[in-house]
C-alpha cells in the first residue's frame, strides 16, 4: 500500500482528535489572514490618502526644492520632457504644479493658506479633485476663480462668490498679490486638508508668483503601488540635475516608519499565535506517538524500514495540517472578499481618532495574496519543526522495550 | 482531597503536560507583557498631550474654540489667571494669546498658531522647557526672541539666532508684521504639533496685535493631580461664569477614546491567545480521559458519584490551565516590571510615532485590572476546556470501561 493512503487512513483512526488538531490550525490560519488583511487594506488606505490626494506616486522637482521649500527653487518644464515621461510606460497621468504659503484675506480675517496652481484636468486625472467639490463648480482651464477648503472657507467667512486676497512672497523676493472670486468650495475625507488648501489655476498662479513658465513640482501617477519601481527607473534615465525624482515613500518617511512598526506588531502578535498553535500540534504528535509505539515497534520487527515509517508519521502530520490550512484559506478568503466589498464605516469618536491619523474612517481590508500564502508558508514551517519529533523518536525507537511495553 | 489527585493526576504523563503548560505560559506571557507595553505607550502619550499640550484645563472666551478669530479674547485674562492661581489644588496658570499668522525666513513660509506666553508661569504648566534641544527659552535675544520647533526650524531652513517674520491680522484687521529672532528650538515626542506651534513674549505679541492690556485667550491650568481636574473646573467656572472651561477629556475625547479602544483590543488580544490554546487543552484532557477509561469505570464502578468524577476532570484541567497561567503572568509582570525602569527603544520608528505623538522610547506599564482580568480569563479558558472531556468522561458505562485493556 502507497504511505500517503497510509497515513490517511491512520489520522482518521481517531477522528476527534485530527478534527480538533485540524480546527485550531484553522483557526490560527483564519485569524492571521482576517489581521492581516485589516492592516495591509488601512496600510494602503494611508498610502492612497496621501498618494491620491496629494503627493502622487513619484514627482519631479528642482534638486533643492525638498530640503528648502521656496518658490525660488522652482524649475520650468519643457514640452518634450514633459512628453517623455507622459510615454513611460505604466505612467498612468502627471500634472504640473506651483505651490507655495500665501495668506488669504477676505473681508474681515486673514489666515495662512498653502496655495497651489494647478492644470485642472490634469489634477483631476491625478487626484480626482473635482469629486470633492461640495458647493459650486471646479475650475477650467484658464479660469481665474478659485477653490478652497471647506474650513478654511468657514473660518474665513467667505462662500462661493465671494471674493478673497492672496497675500505672498514671488519669485525671487518680489511680493505677490491677487484678488480672485471663490469658485468652489471642497471637502476631503483628511481635515488637515480642507483647513489650509485653495487651488487656482497654473497660469494665474505663475502671474501671482510672477514666476512664468515655473512650476515646482510635476506629480507623476502609476497605476499602483507595483507598478512604481519600474516607472522610477525609466523617470531617472531622463531626470538630470538640477532636476530631481522623489517617490512617495521618500517624501513621506513618517508614513512608511509608522506602517513598519505597526507590520512588526502585527507580526510579533501572529508569531505569538503560531507558536501557540505549534505546541497545540506538537501536543496532538505526542499523543499519536505514545499510543502507538508498540504498533510502530511491531512494524519495524517485521520489517518495515525505520525510514518508511517516519515517512507516514510526517505525511500524517501534514494531512492534519493541510485540512487546517485548506478550511482556513477558504474561510479567510470569503470573509475578507466580504469585507473588501463591504468596508466596515466608523463614527463618532472612533472616527475622530482616525481622521486625526490622518485616515478615513473605515476599516478597509485587502486581498492581496500575501495576506493568504503568508499563512500557508509559516503553517509549512510549524508542520516541518514539529515533525522533528516523531522522525527523530523513531530513530531511537528500541524495539524490544517498545514490544514489551 | 480532590484537589490533591486531580494535581497528581496532572503529572502522571509529564511531558505531555509540560507541552501545554509552556503553551499556556507563553501565549500569557506575551499577551501580558504585550498589553503592558500597548498601555505603556497609551499612557506616555496621554501624559505628553497634558503636560506639553493640553495641559489639564482651559478657560477660554465660549465663542474662541470653534472661530480661532483674535476678537474673542476674555478681557481681563491675565487677572482671572492670578486669581486661578489661588485656588486649591491649582499647580500653574498660563495665561496666553494665540493668533493664527504666516511665519517666513528669508525664502520660505508657512502657517502656525503663535502663542504669546509669560515665560515664567508658562513653565509651571507645560513642559516644553524640558524639551530645549538649542538656545534658551525666550531668552538671550533682547528684543523678540521666539521659539520654534525643530521641526519648523527645518521645514524653513532656521537655525538659533535666524531672523524670521511673522505676519497677522490685528484687532483692527490691519496686516502687520514684525522680525523675531530664534531664541531657541524645541522638540517634544508630538511632531505634528511641533510644526505648528511657535513661542513669543507676551508683551511682544500683545503690541503686535493692538490687544488691550491684560486680554488673553487661552488661560491653561495645571493641577497638582488629574483627579482635582473636575473639582477646580468647578471652582474656575465659579470665579468666571461666562467663560467655556473645559477639561483636557473635553477638549480631545478622541484621547481618552484611543485609550479605552486600545484596551478593549489587548484583551480581545488574550482571547484570541486563550482560545488558540483552548484547542490544545481540549486534545490532551480528551486523551487523559481516553487512556484513564479503564479507571474511571472503576472510579465509578465503587460509587464514586459522576458529579465528584466530573469536578476532579474539571479541576485537573482548570488547574493544568492554572499551572501555565501563573507562571506566564509572573513572568509577564517581570519582564514589563522591567521595562518600566528601562525603556524599550523603537527610534528605528521614531519619525513615525512622533509624527503621531508617540514617544519612541516606551515604559511598560502594569494595570493592575489587567493582572485579576487575566486570571479570571485564564481560568475561564481552563473551565470551558474541562466541559466537553468531562462529559465524555460521565457518559463513560462502568462495566464496558471496566474491560477495556
Amino acid at each position: 500500500m502507497k504511505s500517503p493512503v497510509i497515513a490517511w487512513r491512520n489520522i482518521w483512526r481517531n477522528k476527534r482528535r485530527t478534527l480538533i488538531t485540524a480546527a485550531s490550525v484553522f483557526f490560527g490560519v483564519i485569524f492571521a489572514a482576517v489581521m492581516s488583511s485589516m492592516q495591509e487594506g488601512s496600510y494602503s488606505k494611508m498610502i492612497d490618502n496621501v498618494v491620491k490626494f496629494y503627493s502622487g506616486y513619484l514627482q519631479v522637482q528642482q534638486e533643492d526644492y525638498w530640503e528648502n521649500k521656496t518658490i525660488n527653487n522652482t524649475f520650468v518644464l519643457s514640452d518634450s520632457l514633459s512628453g517623455a515621461i507622459a510615454r513611460i510606460p505604466g505612467v498612468t497621468a502627471t500634472a504640473p504644479r506651483l505651490e507655495s504659503f500665501a495668506l488669504a484675506s477676505s473681508d474681515e480675517l486673514t489666515k495662512g493658506a498653502v496655495v497651489i496652481g494647478i492644470d485642472p484636468e490634469a489634477e483631476h486625472r491625478v487626484t480626482n479633485l473635482e469629486r470633492w467639490i461640495i458647493r459650486g463648480r471646479y475650475l477650467h482651464p484658464g479660469d481665474s476663480g478659485i477653490l478652497m477648503g471647506d474650513e478654511l472657507a468657514s473660518y474665513l467667512h467667505v462662500d462661493v462668490g465671494d471674493t478673497l486676497v492672496l497675500l505672498g512672497m514671488g519669485y525671487h523676493g518680489v511680493s505677490a498679490a491677487g484678488k480672485y472670486p471663490v469658485a468652489g468650495i471642497f471637502r476631503y475625507p483628511m481635515p488637515q486638508f480642507n483647513r489650509q488648501f485653495i487651488y487656482l489655476d497654473l497660469k494665474q498662479a505663475q502671474e501671482l508668483y510672477w514666476a512664468p513658465h515655473r512650476i515646482t513640482s510635476l506629480v507623476v501617477m502609476v497605476r499602483d503601488h507595483y507598478q512604481m519601481p519600474a516607472a522610477r527607473q525609466a523617470l531617472d534615465t531622463l531626470i538630470h540635475p538640477p532636476l530631481r525624482v522623489m517617490s512617495w515613500d521618500e517624501m513621506q518617511p513618517e508614513l512608511v516608519q509608522l506602517i513598519a512598526s505597526d507590520r512588526l506588531g502585527g507580526k510579533i502578535f501572529k508569531a505569538i499565535l503560531y507558536v501557540i498553535i505549534a505546541f497545540g500540534i506538537l501536543g496532538t504528535v505526542i499523543m499519536m506517538f505514545a499510543e502507538r509505539r508498540r504498533e510502530l515497534a511491531v512494524m519495524i520487527a517485521i520489517g518495515t524500514q525505520k525510514r518508511l515509517l517516519a515517512w507516514i508519521l510526517f505525511l500524517e502530520i501534514v494531512f492534519i495540517a493541510l485540512l487546517g490550512v485548506i478550511t482556513g484559506l477558504a474561510g479567510s478568503v470569503a470573509v475578507n472578499t466580504w469585507f473588501y466589498h463591504h468596508p466596515i464605516r466608523v463614527a463618532g469618536e472612533a472616527a475622530k481618532a482616525f481622521t486625526d491619523m490622518g485616515i478615513e474612517p473605515v476599516y478597509a481590508f485587502s486581498l492581496m495574496p500575501s495576506v493568504f500564502y503568508n499563512q500557508v508558508i509559516t503553517v509549512f514551517i510549524l508542520v516541518m519543526l514539529v515533525s522533528l519529533y516523531p522522525m527523530i523518536k523513531t530513530a531511537c525507537l528500541k524495539v524490544p522495550q517498545a514490544l514489551r511495553g | 482531597m480532590l484537589i490533591a489527585i486531580s494535581w497528581r493526576n496532572i503529572w502522571r504523563n509529564k511531558l505531555r503536560s509540560l507541552v501545554v503548560i509552556i503553551a499556556i505560559t507563553l501565549g500569557i506571557m506575551a499577551g501580558v507583557f504585550s498589553t503592558a507595553f500597548m498601555k505603556g505607550m497609551m499612557v506616555q502619550r496621554l501624559e505628553t498631550a497634558i503636560r506639553s499640550e493640553i495641559s489639564n484645563l482651559q478657560v477660554h472666551d465660549s465663542l474662541f474654540r470653534i472661530t480661532g478669530e483674535l476678537k474673542y479674547f476674555i478681557p481681563k485674562g491675565m487677572a482671572l489667571a492670578g486669581s486661578i492661581d489661588t485656588l486649591e489644588h491649582v499647580r500653574g496658570t498660563a495665561p496666553r494669546i494665540i493668533v493664527q499668522a504666516m511665519i517666513s525666513s528669508a525664502e520660505a513660509g508657512s502657517g502656525v498658531s503663535v502663542l504669546g506666553i509669560e515665560p515664567e508661569r508658562e513653565k509651571k504648566v507645560t513642559d516644553i522647557i524640558d524639551h530645549l534641544e538649542e538656545g534658551q527659552y525666550l531668552e538671550g535675544v533682547r528684543r523678540n526672541p521666539i521659539l520654534i520647533s525643530r521641526k519648523l526650524a527645518d521645514k524653513l531652513n532656521l537655525h538659533l539666532r535666524s531672523r524670521v517674520v511673522l505676519t497677522l491680522q490685528d484687532l483692527d484687521r490691519n496686516l502687520t508684521a514684525d522680525a523675531f529672532r530664534v531664541a531657541g528650538i524645541y522638540r517634544t515626542t508630538n511632531t505634528s504639533y511641533d510644526e505648528v506651534h511657535v513661542f513669543v513674549r507676551y508683551d511682544d505679541l500683545l503690541r503686535l496685535t493692538a490687544l488691550p492690556d491684560g486680554a488673553v485667550h487661552e488661560i491653561a491650568v495645571r493641577t497638582d493631580d488629574d483627579r482635582f481636574t473636575p473639582a477646580v473646573q468647578q471652582a474656575i467656572r465659579h470665579l468666571a461664569p461666562r467663560l467655556e472651561v473645559l477639561t483636557w477629556e473635553q477638549i480631545s475625547p478622541e484621547l481618552r477614546y484611543i485609550v479605552a479602544a486600545m484596551d478593549q483590543y489587548m484583551y480581545l488580544f488574550i482571547a484570541i491567545i486563550l482560545l488558540a490554546l483552548l484547542f490544545g487543552i481540549i486534545n490532551t484532557m480528551l486523551m487523559v480521559i481516553l487512556e484513564r477509561r479503564k479507571e474511571i469505570g472503576m472510579l465509578l464502578a465503587i460509587g464514586m458519584s459522576r458529579l465528584r468524577v466530573f469536578g476532579m476532570i474539571l479541576l485537573e484541567t482548570v488547574m493544568l490551565t492554572m499551572a501555565g497561567g501563573i507562571v506566564g503572568i509572573v513572568g509577564g509582570i517581570l519582564v514589563s516590571k522591567y521595562f518600566e525602569v528601562h525603556y524599550i527603544d523603537l527610534s528605528m520608528f521614531g519619525k513615525g510615532l512622533e509624527q503621531w505623538g508617540y514617544n519612541s522610547l516606551v515604559h511598560t506599564r502594569i494595570d493592575p485590572a489587567l493582572v485579576v482580568t487575566v486570571t479570571l480569563m485564564v481560568i475561564f479558558t481552563g473551565i470551558v476546556a474541562a466541559l466537553y472531556p468531562a462529559w465524555k468522561a460521565i457518559r463513560y458505562d462502568p462495566a464496558e470501561a471496566l474491560r477495556t485493556e
